[in-house]
């Protein structure tokens, strides 16, 4: 899909989530949900399998995130499961969150940890990362097991990392 | 004279002799007259011939002498030259017999050098397999040992991140970035 299209995607659901009154909770919700499809195969392979009818693909979307996420974030996924634009779910969902944090004067800080993350933790790190980039920050946890332990975060084109997973590559390295 | 001489002879008795050793005197006198007759011939007609054949004789053995003389001088030259060239023979054999063991010492010298240094490049060639076999054998161990650290280590990490230390590892990497890195 070209990028006007995924920004046009992407201005089309923010402007939904937005109306709805429900932008912040959507956008983290959909930024779970595309992290969650990049990592999962599966999930990928069968949203966006052209031989399964398009409804019963937003039939399977919208049973997944049924119970674990908003009706309008339910329903933007299954929209865009519909679409057939579903392998770009992720670029959509990150050009949103973009937009959505512009709109607040803030950068998109992805956090990747092994495990999830306290309120008050989530609240210490994003004045951390605050204080490092000098902007607010719209903190975005991904829970990634590939880390291992520690954190890394990507705000804009700096990236702090600290995980166990990059100090076993480095000591790999070393070896 | 003729007849006095031929009546003398026939008046003469062979078997009556006045001495049983000397003849008769006129016998002597004419006997002695005819040898002189006769000696005087030879003298003055046999004499040149035999002059010339003895001066002849004598020339020819003193050509003789000198061919002999010549021939002793020829072989004297020839067996000095003969001496000369054994003397250059045996130079010859000398400085043959010097420039090969000349060469001789140059080839075992050379042969010296080249096995000397055949056996220095081969020692070179065994030592660089050696330690390229040393090598070898610490890389393959070494890569050996990485492989094993590579999968071992995240093993041992993981069994030993429990979620306390995992929390712990957060609380470090947000006081890290709160306090400015």
């Amino acid at each position: 899909m070209s990028t006007v299209k995924i920004e046009a995607y992407a201005t089309a659901l923010f402007e939904i989530a937005q109306a709805d009154g429900t932008l912040a909770l959507v956008e983290d919700e959909l930024f779970r949900v595309a992290r969650a499809f990049e990592s999962n195969e599966q999930l990928r392979n069968t949203l966006s399998d052209s031989t399964i009818p398009a409804d019963r693909r937003q039939q399977v979307a919208e049973q997944l995130l049924g119970s674990k996420a908003s009706n309008t974030t339910t329903q933007l996924v299954s929209l865009v499961v519909g679409s057939g634009q579903v392998r770009d779910l992720p670029a959509i969902v990150d050009s949103l969150v973009k937009r959505a944090s512009s709109e607040k004067q803030q950068e998109v800080a992805e956090v990747r940890s092994a495990v999830a993350l306290s309120d008050d933790q989530k609240t210490r790190l994003a004045a951390a990362l605050t204080k490092v980039t000098g902007k607010p920050v719209n903190l975005k946890v991904v829970i990634d097991p590939s880390v291992l332990g520690g954190l890394v975060a990507v705000v804009g084109d700096e990236v702090i990392d600290d995980t166990v997973r990059t100090r076993l590559d480095q000591l790999k390295t070393r070896i | 004279m003729m007849n006095h001489f031929i009546a003398l002879l026939a008046n003469e008795d062979p078997t009556q002799t006045h001495s049983w050793i000397l003849p008769e005197q006129a016998e002597i006198i004419y006997g002695g007259l005819a040898s002189v007759i006769v000696i005087g011939a030879l003298v003055k007609f046999a004499g040149p011939a035999i002059k010339k054949s003895f001066n002849a004789r004598t020339a020819k053995i003193q050509k003789e002498l000198d061919d002999a003389a010549g021939a002793k001088v020829t072989a004297d030259s020839d067996a000095k030259n003969i001496r000369a060239a054994l003397g250059d023979v045996a130079g010859e054999r000398a400085r043959m017999l010097a420039e090969a063991d000349t060469q001789a010492a140059a080839v075992l010298n050379e042969g010296r050098v080249r096995i000397t240094a055949e056996v220095a490049e081969l020692e070179a060639k065994a030592e660089a397999d050696l330690s390229s076999a040393r090598g070898r054998s610490s890389d393959e161990l070494r890569a050996e040992i990485s492989l094993l650290a590579s999968i071992a280590t995240p093993v041992v990490v993981q069994a030993t991140l429990n979620d306390q230390t995992k929390n712990e590892l957060i609380e470090s990497f947000i006081s890290s970035v709160g306090a400015g890195r």
